[in-house]
């Protein structure tokens, strides 16, 4: 079991400098950086070019070693090989072998983890799948376009399962659907216990993603703090309500001036983020069945990336009527769950969760057409939504999923089903 | 990579097309013989070249950046690195193998097709001459120091040497040694001289015979070239049969007297008697002189091997050479960018190929000219001497592991000679070679910006 104590990364005062031809120095590219990962964070490195973020992320993999200063990744030196085998690395650009097909490429980074056969097998898949390159996994990696490049980047990046995940500049070159699908995994790494280091000029896709940021500029550390510490506005108040008439807003506006003695700011209707907007249009074309010869929205993470099993994900993995036959989950459940409590009701927290928490999936492009416009969705909280373990809702569960089998569902992975779930 | 299929065809082009394009001497065993040295001389040429450039995917992976990717994975760079060496040594594999099988090939392809088809005296010139791996025994010089020393003593109480100017003792002992065996070797008309052969260590089972290769000068050329003399084999006091050949052998030539094994002694000792008389009673007789230089030496061959062995033997020594290419050009190309290190690797490589020819050829390389200077150049000659020296020790000689005239010739590509070439050149120099790139590219950064 890895140390939860210790921080994945340790950094105490970092000195990079580059020197010419004559071994003069020229560029301080990173002065004096303290910083630290935790583990099970996401955690962001933002500056504007030149300000030593790549620099930094290089001497963490023992790519460029520090001029002064220590770095650590789990404890250990960067050049230690027995860290790589927890690490999974997504540079900046594609550096992949342009004469390798996709699975090819997948397989040979499973080589050097020295990953059974089998296993890499059914991880290449498994990824290909996630990352919608299924159908475009015998093109040689050098006719990708940049975003399908990246997305087999990731994918190569997460073979060997990693503790620590490095990122760098992860969505550059992707559609927002690839951004977005991106940012789900992100997250759901996140949430399943991984810690992850993202570098990143989209400022909107850190601020999504990430639990804690360092911005650094002319290699040196600006800001440290949790995301939501730091985008704080502390002297501002804001209320989301429903469709208010002016009288309405007029008496609040009465309200604030005889309580506080202080105007309103603004009152509008906000808007729906541009992002949202794009991928619902995208599945409405993809619910229309329309042609496309580009990357196909990607798959759910594969199981071999989540964390040992909880109930939680057996409950997911039912909610996402895919995976392996009844029985097996059945057993799984049975040899995870406590004993049974006969007089428990079926718990509301379970059902919303049910209900609510659902993964992004290819069957979602059969939804009914355009949502209506919805207000800024508020940034889901890191801690964790305690699930009851109710075994009676996932017996209930599991005897629908068992009907739907016995009615003649296909409940394997068919690639000519565009729709079929991984 | 593109520039491998290049070499590749070349070296096809070479080995298959060769027979078409040479004569040789216009004889079966001339045709063979050019076909064996240009085909081989060539593929290992092209070869060393190849393995060269090969260094450049250790290159591409470094300027494309795709070893970003493999050392941030669980392999070592030295693993990496070895990996490297070990698919280029496995690539010349390959292409060694291929080539000696097509060379053995269209040897056995001349053979059927060389014209006229029914000389069977070409082909058992070939079959006795080329086909086979032979051993050589030189013949045993006498010890003439005794007779030396005497004769310098002898000098000296007469006061011969008084009056000589900066005389060297050393010198003038080496006069006489020379003079001794000028005087051995040279063969007087109706003289006799007994030459001694030792370890003819021939297996009578395998092979009936001998053979006695030499080559005469004579003071008087006879207006046909032809010199007519008589050899005997065989000594009866060790109980060996004596055996004649009457022989008429061109001046200036190597000839080849072919003998029973059972002359030889059964401790290996081969006595052979000369004489210089002409047995063939009804022709001319031109009294000569004969010499055996000893720049041509004259030796006894037998057969200890196959032409197939032989050839495998000589693809090892060349794949030892090329071993050692690729370590060079792997430490090359973990230092330098790819045009630096092919120059490099390609330096040391004519080096090691030229290095006895330099030692030979250039005299300020020699103790004795370093001498000539004053202190302070002297300082530095003697520097540049010793680095010199240095590189000579640590980059091996590839001439003294080219046998392809061995091959060529017919002469065993002996075992002892392999092995010293695995030890030297693919253990020892290779892997010497392989830990110091080990060592730089440790402590390379990969990612390293150039400002």
């Amino acid at each position: 079991m890895p140390d939860r104590s210790q921080p994945v990364v340790q950094s105490v005062g970092l000195c990079k400098t580059f020197r010419d031809f004559w071994r003069r120095p020229r560029v301080e590219a990173v002065k004096d950086l303290n910083f630290e990962i935790r583990p099970g964070e996401v955690f962001g490195l933002l500056g504007p070019n030149g300000s030593g973020k790549t620099t930094t992320i290089k001497m963490l993999l023992g790519l460029l070693y520090p001029t002064r200063g220590r770095i650590s990744v789990f404890a250990k030196a960067p050049t230690d090989v027995s860290v790589k085998s927890r690490i999974g690395f997504l540079p900046e650009e594609s550096y992949l072998y342009r004469f390798l097909v996709a699975r090819e490429t997948l397989d040979y980074f499973g080589r050097l983890f020295r990953l059974p056969a089998r296993v890499r097998r059914e991880r290449t898949e498994r990824l290909l799948d996630m990352v919608g390159l299924r159908h475009e996994a015998k093109r040689p990696v050098g006719e990708y376009s940049k975003g399908m490049a990246r997305r087999i980047g990731l994918a190569q990046a997460l073979i060997n399962d990693p503790e620590f995940l490095i990122l760098d500049e992860p969505t550059a070159g992707l559609d927002p659907i690839g951004s977005k699908q991106i940012k789900d995994v992100i997250r759901a790494l996140g949430r399943k216990g991984k810690t992850i280091l993202l570098s990143s000029h989209v400022l909107a896709d850190v601020e999504d993603v990430c639990d804690r940021v360092t911005i650094l500029y002319g290699g040196q550390e600006r800001a440290t703090g949790e995301v939501h510490e730091l985008l704080r506005q502390g002297d501002v108040t804001q209320m989301v309500a429903p469709s208010l008439s002016e009288r309405t807003i007029e008496q609040v506006r009465e309200v604030i001036r005889n309580c506080e003695h202080k105007d309103l700011l603004e009152v509008t209707n906000p808007r729906v983020r541009l992002e949202e907007f794009f991928l619902r249009i995208v599945d409405e074309a993809q619910a229309a069945n329309i042609r496309t010869y580009g990357a196909r929205r990607g798959g759910d993470l594969p199981d071999f990336l989540q964390a040992e099993a909880t109930t939680e994900q057996v409950v997911d993995s039912l909610v996402a009527a895919a995976g392996p036959k009844p029985d097996v989950l059945r057993d799984r459940a049975a040899a995870i769950a406590p004993a049974p409590r006969p007089e428990a009701e079926p718990s509301r927290e379970v059902i919303e969760e049910l209900v609510g928490e659902r993964p992004e999936r290819r069957d979602e492009a059969a939804r009914p057409a355009a949502r209506p416009a919805e207000p800024i969705p508020v940034k889901p909280q890191r801690t964790r939504v305690p699930i009851a373990r109710d075994e009676a809702v996932i017996e209930a569960l599991l005897h629908n999923d068992a009907r739907r089998g016995s009615e003649g569902d296909d409940m394997t992975d068919d690639p000519n089903k565009p729709d079929a779930e991984s | 990579m593109k520039v491998a299929l290049v070499f590749l065809v070349l070296i096809g082009a070479i080995v298959i097309g060769l027979p078409f394009s040479i004569e040789g001497d216009a004889s079966l065993t001339g045709a063979v013989q050019s076909f064996l040295s240009y085909a081989f001389t060539a593929t290992g040429f092209l070869l060393g070249l190849l393995t060269i450039f090969m260094s450049r995917s250790l290159s591409d992976d470094l300027v494309n950046r795709q070893l970003f990717l493999i050392v941030t994975k669980p392999v070592a760079r030295w693993q990496f690195l070895a990996g490297k060496w070990m698919g280029i040594t496995g690539l010349n594999v390959m292409f060694l193998c291929a080539a000696g099988v097509t060379a053995y090939g269209m040897v056995h392809y001349i053979m059927r097709t060389h014209p006229p088809l029914d000389d069977r005296f070409d082909k058992q010139e070939l079959t006795n001459e080329v086909l086979v791996a032979r051993h050589a025994r030189p013949l045993r010089r006498p010890d003439f120091s005794r007779d030396i020393d005497a004769e310098f003593e002898r000098n000296r109480e007469e006061g011969l040497y008084d009056a000589v100017p900066d005389f060297d003792p050393q010198a003038e002992k080496a006069r006489l040694a020379n003079k001794y065996s000028a005087r051995w070797r040279v063969v007087g008309p109706g003289e006799g001289r007994i030459f001694y052969f030792e370890q003819v260590l021939v297996d009578r089972n395998r092979q009936p015979y001998i053979q006695l290769r030499y080559m005469a000068d004579v003071s008087n050329y006879a207006p046909d070239e032809i010199f007519r003399a008589t050899w005997i084999f065989g000594d009866r006091a060790r109980g060996t049969p004596e055996r004649r050949a009457d022989v008429r052998h061109m001046v200036g030539r190597y000839h080849i007297v072919r003998v029973a094994a059972d002359v030889v002694a059964p401790d290996g000792t081969l006595k052979v008697t000369f004489l210089n008389r002409n047995p063939f009673a009804d022709e001319p007789d031109f009294r000569n002189v004969i010499d055996f230089k000893p720049s041509e030496p004259v030796e006894v061959l037998f057969i200890v091997g196959s032409f197939e062995g032989n050839l495998v033997r000589l693809l090892i020594l060349m794949m030892c050479k090329l071993m050692f290419l690729a370590a060079l050009a792997i430490l090359a190309a973990s230092i330098f960018s790819f045009p630096v290190a092919c120059l490099c690797a390609l330096t040391v490589y004519v080096f090691a190929g030229a290095q006895q020819f330099l030692l030979d050829s250039l005299d300020f390389l020699s103790d004795d000219y370093a001498t000539m200077f004053s202190s302070a150049q002297e300082f530095f000659a003697q520097l540049l001497i010793f680095l010199f020296q240095a590189v000579c020790f640590v980059v091996p000689d590839f001439s003294r592991y080219d046998a392809v005239e061995s091959l060529v010739s017919g002469r065993n590509v002996g075992l002892v000679w392999v092995l010293q070439a695995v030890f030297e050149l693919a253990l020892l120099k290779t892997f010497i070679v392989l830990g110091l790139a080990m060592l730089l590219f440790q402590r390379r950064e990969v990612a390293e910006v150039s400002v």
